[in-house]
């Protein structure tokens, strides 16, 4: 079954058409990365997706189930969004952070077992508890983010730049986690600056310019393409 | 004479922190000044005075029945008034405006129906009165602040330890962020507003038992807005001592130099505030709230 299915998908800010008429599957098990540059959309796709931004047009199905209006109801479903620029709990500790991630769940065992789980993947947050997120480095926040939105156990990954501000080294990591994320069996969405490292572990990708797809297909394929690299990846 | 200053300060103070707790509360979560808080309160003391007079209720379940109602009216307020204006993203200009207009409009509802009587509780304590080091000090007011500083303590623990008390925080910070955790934000708003109309509730009841109660007395929530800017506004801890400190300063004003510079000192102390510590003693920065 398809994890997620966008047709013809638009998007209005008043009279800023941001997405106009974008369409794509996101299969069970994938990696999906959108490229394009500053102002294309990308972002708005992923707000619209979790059920913040509402579309103006088009059908999204999460999971072959038209996507509910309210946030809360499109996580119910399954889904998490890390947001551009971590938007953290920044006055509530990490703990705190990871608490609401799994805001959803039930029991305090599962809680643990799922920070647990993201302690095998961020180590480093486990010393961090009791700080406040905002104290956070740039890095560990972005680490908290990935976390706090793992936390719910989503099927769905939605990651909007999670490498960014990140020094190289650490842009490495982020890639490698994501791709295990993937194989622990989470379906991922994701938007990338750094894309040529997005769309390496990619199985397809995606390239929006003015809120329209204009080239797509397998991830590695977008990253060696010639003109593709000129125009997205810096050469 | 200088112990019983003190209690009575007290007393009135921890009125002031109950009233300044919802009105802070309201104010962290969704950037408004609740301008209908005071008329909530007043209901609250309606309903208490109702069930002391008509049912001859205890002061135990007048106090959870004031608290009980005045939370449902406080959610039925944002329901009705604030929610859609919520729902379409206005600035908070435009709820305050409601808000006002909702506390003309019950007080309104009050004098067309019950009218502008002033009513008194029955004497639950009597006058009574304990002896401590040679000054003699009313129960109730001592009763009276312990009862506040109990409730703030435990609306402090729900807000620090329980999951809902963390969303609320996560939503101060937030809102957004916090329905992507699957938070239900008319349902976390609403709990907001069940705990203040319930402060409220607690409020209205020692006003009404220490004085009277009649339609325009949610006007002394005035007071209370200046001690939650005093301590610090959506700083829980601020809203007490805030409380607490212009409850001393009104009875050792009214005691040692005159009750007419009473309210001159009060708002003096608000324009000081506003004017050198816009942030309060305990919002030390914005971050912080709740
Ligand atoms: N809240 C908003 N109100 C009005 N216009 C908006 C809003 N958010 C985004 N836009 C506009 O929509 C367009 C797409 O923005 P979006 O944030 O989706 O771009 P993006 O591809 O994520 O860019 P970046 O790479 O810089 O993050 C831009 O022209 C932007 O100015
Ligand atoms: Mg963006």
């Amino acid at each position: 079954m398809k994890a997620l299915l966008v047709e013809d998908l638009h998007v209005h800010y008043g009279t800023i058409h941001a997405v106009q008429g974008v369409s794509f599957p996101v299969e069970e098990g994938e990696i999906v990365s959108i490229v394009g540059s500053n102002g294309a959309g990308k972002s708005t796709i992923m707000w619209t997706l979790a059920g913040v931004v509402p579309p103006s047009g088009g059908r999204v199905a999460i999971k072959g189930s038209p996507m509910p209006r309210k946030p809360h109801e499109v996580v119910a479903l399954g889904l998490a969004l890390v947001p551009e620029r971590r938007r953290l709990f920044s006055a509530l500790t990490v703990r705190e952070n990871l608490l609401m991630g799994a805001y959803r769940r039930a029991g305090g065992d599962e809680i643990e077992a799922a920070m647990e789980r993201c302690f095998e993947l961020f180590p480093i947050l486990r010393e961090r508890l009791s700080q406040r997120s905002g104290t956070l480095s740039g890095g560990e926040q972005q680490m908290l983010a990935i976390s706090r939105a793992l936390m719910s156990g989503p099927e769905i990954l939605l990651l909007d730049e999670p490498t960014l501000g990140l020094a190289p080294i650490l842009v490495e990591a982020v890639m490698e986690t994501v791709a295990r994320i993937r194989d622990e069996g989470v379906t991922v969405l994701m938007v990338e600056q750094n894309a040529t490292q997005a769309l390496e572990i990619s199985d397809r990708g995606y390239i929006l310019e003015a809120g329209v797809f204009v080239k797509s297909g397998p991830g590695p394929d977008l990253a060696r393409d010639p003109e593709i690299r000129r125009a997205y990846l810096g050469g | 004479m200088f112990l019983q200053t003190v209690i009575t300060g007290l007393s009135i103070g921890g009125i002031y922190a109950l009233m300044a707790v919802g009105y802070s509360l309201v104010f962290s979560v969704l950037n408004f000044s609740n301008f209908a808080h005071g008329a909530v309160i007043m209901l609250g003391a309606y309903v208490g005075l109702a069930l002391a007079t008509k049912l001859n209720l205890g002061f135990g379940l007048v106090l959870a029945g004031s608290v009980a109602g005045a939370g449902i009216i406080a959610v039925l307020n944002e329901k009705l008034a604030y929610s859609s204006l919520r729902g379409r993203k206005a600035p908070s200009l435009y709820l305050m405006i409601s808000a006002m207009g909702c506390a003309v409009f019950l007080e309104n509802l009050v004098y067309a129906t019950i009218g502008s009587r002033f009513y008194a509780f029955p004497e639950f304590f009597g006058r009574q009165v304990v002896t401590l080091w040679g000054s003699s000090v009313s129960l109730l007011d001592g009763g009276a602040f312990l009862f506040a500083l109990l409730a703030i303590f435990g609306l402090h623990l729900f807000i620090r330890r329980t999951r809902t008390g963390i969303a609320i925080r996560a939503g101060v910070c937030d809102m957004t962020m916090c329905s992507l955790m699957g938070v239900d934000l008319n349902r976390l708003i609403a709990v907001v507003f069940l705990l203040a109309g319930g402060f409220a509730g607690v409020a209205g009841v020692f006003l009404g038992v220490k004085y009277l109660v009649y339609p325009t007395m949610g006007w002394v929530t005035n007071k209370a807005y200046i001690a939650a800017v005093i301590g610090g506004l959506g700083s829980l801890p601020g809203a007490l001592a805030g409380g607490l400190i212009l409850g001393m300063v009104e009875t050792f004003v009214s005691t040692y130099v005159s009750s007419v510079l009473r309210d001159v000192f009060s708002f003096t102390l608000l324009i000081a505030f506003l004017v050198w510590r816009p942030n309060g003693l305990m919002g030390i920065d914005s971050e912080d709230k709740v």
